[in-house]
């Protein structure tokens, strides 16, 4: 065969197998797409709202924008909101999707993400412990204005994402080298999930845990080669301000803020004082 | 330790015959060489080191502040305010290696010289001078005129506090910049008082060091204002010399050593070039001083509405 012919031949084949996966994914890939605007048509009004069955004021309004810029915006949205006709909906429709909606809504087509979630400490409490404060998947990746959890935009939330329940932690997190550095731009240091995972978040207690001291060592050296137990023991989330998380550190920072205080009234002093005598004198004055 | 000078203060010798005879004596050499070539360009590149460390670390510091992110992003990010700040700090410490070189010379080849007249550490005189300071601030007593050695109480006072601070931040700049090697032979909190120290360290080398005692004793103090030219220019007028530091004029006449230190002023040409790169200088330390005193009147006022 002429290498001429053997091109053409591959070529051929290849054609073949195009024209052939074409239809299969189409068949594939059944979701369905672009009704979302029979909906949008009501849900898009800026005054929808309703009282739901607790006797709280929700709002029922999608902002156009928000939508259209979501990762799922090519969803349609009974994708999620599973069962909804196109008309005023009943109360058994709402609440009873309501119910579910936390739990199952996303484990349709992300159901290792979801598998990983319900062995997680988070996924425990809202599954198994019926918790209504632990995060269900849309507390911590919104549900539609939902973003590329790999993007820059997503990892610059993280820190306020978590902090919104666990206060304090963020706060002595942001008071590091690795928070500071996030603050000011640089998103290639690590962020909470970077070192507690994400789906699969366990207590530090648990030997599973990416923080436990049994798999610490290996978390750090992530990113720093040569990370040992001593490195690992550095303390991420101390606070300076109280002597219960660290007393060390603590009076550390107590040494720094009287010797501040105490230098700087003195040394203040001396120069006010000597730029105020020299002035009334006119030792500033000079031929 | 200090009795040459505390006898020429007691008996109040009088300093006028001495400078035009003296000025006979040597012709043209008419200035006093107060700082030698090496210390000018070891005081220039700390000078200009110190104010990229503050420029580059303070925005860390203080991380959670619009002011922060906006100068970090016009420094360029993180990872380059990092490499900068760590390129400042190797001039930095070449300037302190230098300087303890220097000082290891002067103690070998003039033994006694750390403890003798003109020394760098604090003595019994220097507390008079200060409480006699003291008296004059609060307007009890007429202004001293102070009988000063080769250094005054408030440079001895900046000399030590700033080797305090240099090498706390050395020891914990290092740390910071090679944790995984630090935790190699040092327990993890180490690495947590690093930053601590570190952190509050560059504070009080800006705000005390820098805010309140170098720029005010070096540039605004009445007799300096605008500045002391003796830093840029190597050396000043026998005759101010003769008023500013009357006890070590005094020990290098009677020890017939002054011959040595007196050097002739540089050329009108050069002079005037001198005084541009001066203006320049004084101007741009000026401004980052109001910028620094700003800052530091913003955190001390933020600290005192804390509580």
């Amino acid at each position: 065969m002429r290498p001429r012919t053997a091109v053409l031949v591959l070529l051929g084949a290849f054609c073949v197998l195009l024209a052939a996966a074409g239809p299969a994914a189409a068949i594939t890939f059944t979701i369905p797409t672009g009704k979302s605007d029979r909906c949008l048509a009501c849900h898009s009004k800026p005054d929808l709202g309703t009282v739901n069955v607790n006797g709280v004021e929700k709002s029922l309004t999608i902002s156009e924008d928000t939508w259209h810029s979501s990762m799922h915006s090519r969803l349609d949205c009974t994708a999620c909101h599973a069962g909804f006709e196109a008309r005023e909906h009943t109360a058994t429709e709402t609440q009873g999707w309501y119910r579910q909606a936390k739990l199952t809504a996303c484990s349709d087509c992300h159901s290792s993400e979801f598998k990983m979630y319900d062995q997680s400490f988070h996924g425990n409490l809202v599954m198994n412990e019926g918790s209504t404060k632990a995060p269900a998947c849309g507390d911590c990746h919104g549900s539609h204005g939902i973003i590329d959890p790999a993007s820059q935009e997503f990892r610059a939330t993280i820190p306020d994402v978590c902090g919104r329940c666990h206060g304090e932690k963020s706060a002595t997190y942001l008071d590091t080298y690795h928070g500071k550095s996030v603050a000011l731009g640089d998103m290639s240091r690590a962020v909470c999930t970077d070192c507690h995972g994400y789906h699969k978040i366990l207590p530090k207690s648990d030997p599973n845990s990416s923080v436990n001291a049994r798999n610490i060592v290996a978390t750090c050296g992530k990113c720093h080669d040569n990370a040992n137990t001593n490195f690992s023991s550095f303390m991420v989330h101390v606070d300076r301000s109280t002597p219960h998380s660290s007393l060390w550190v603590w009076l550390m920072e107590m040494n720094h803020a009287i010797l501040i205080a105490v230098l700087f009234t003195l040394g203040g002093l001396h120069c006010f004082l000597y730029f105020y005598r020299g002035l009334k004198e006119g030792l500033y004055r000079r031929g | 330790m200090a009795s040459i000078d505390t006898d020429v203060r007691d008996e109040g010798i009088a300093l006028e015959p001495a400078p035009r005879a003296a000025h006979a004596a040597v012709g043209a050499r008419t200035h006093f060489r107060r700082f030698t070539a090496f210390q000018r360009w070891v005081h220039f590149f700390i000078m200009i080191s110190f104010s990229i460390l503050v420029l580059t670390g303070m925005p860390l510091k203080y991380s959670d502040k619009a002011w922060a992110q906006t100068w970090m992003g016009f420094i360029g990010g993180v990872e380059n305010a990092g490499m900068i700040h760590r390129f400042a700090a190797m001039i930095m410490v070449t300037c302190v290696i230098c300087m303890l070189g220097f000082f290891l010379t002067v103690l070998i080849r003039t033994r006694g010289h750390f403890w003798g007249p003109g020394t760098m550490v604090p003595t019994r005189q220097d507390y008079r001078d200060l409480r006699a300071m003291v008296g004059w601030f609060i307007g009890r007593t007429p202004k001293p005129n102070l009988q000063l050695d080769r250094y005054a109480y408030y440079e001895k006072g900046e000399f030590w506090a700033a080797s305090a601070g240099v090498s706390i931040m050395c020891i914990t700049g290092a740390i910071l910049w090679y944790p995984e090697v630090a935790a190699q032979y040092l327990p993890g909190i180490v690495i947590n008082f690093a930053l601590v120290n570190h952190s509050g360290g560059a504070l009080l080398a800006m705000g005390f060091v820098v805010v309140f005692w170098h720029f005010f004793h070096a540039h605004l103090r009445p007799e300096t204002f605008p500045m002391d030219k003796a830093m840029y220019a190597g050396g000043l007028p026998l005759e101010e010399y003769v008023h500013e530091r009357p006890v070590e004029y005094e020990r290098l006449v009677r020890e017939g050593k002054l011959d040595d230190v007196l050097v002739a002023p540089v050329s009108d040409r050069r002079m005037k070039i001198q005084n541009i790169v001066w203006w320049v200088i004084t101007g741009a330390a000026l401004f980052l001083w109001a910028v620094f005193c700003i800052f530091v009147i913003w955190v001390t006022y933020n600290w005192l509405i804390s509580f």
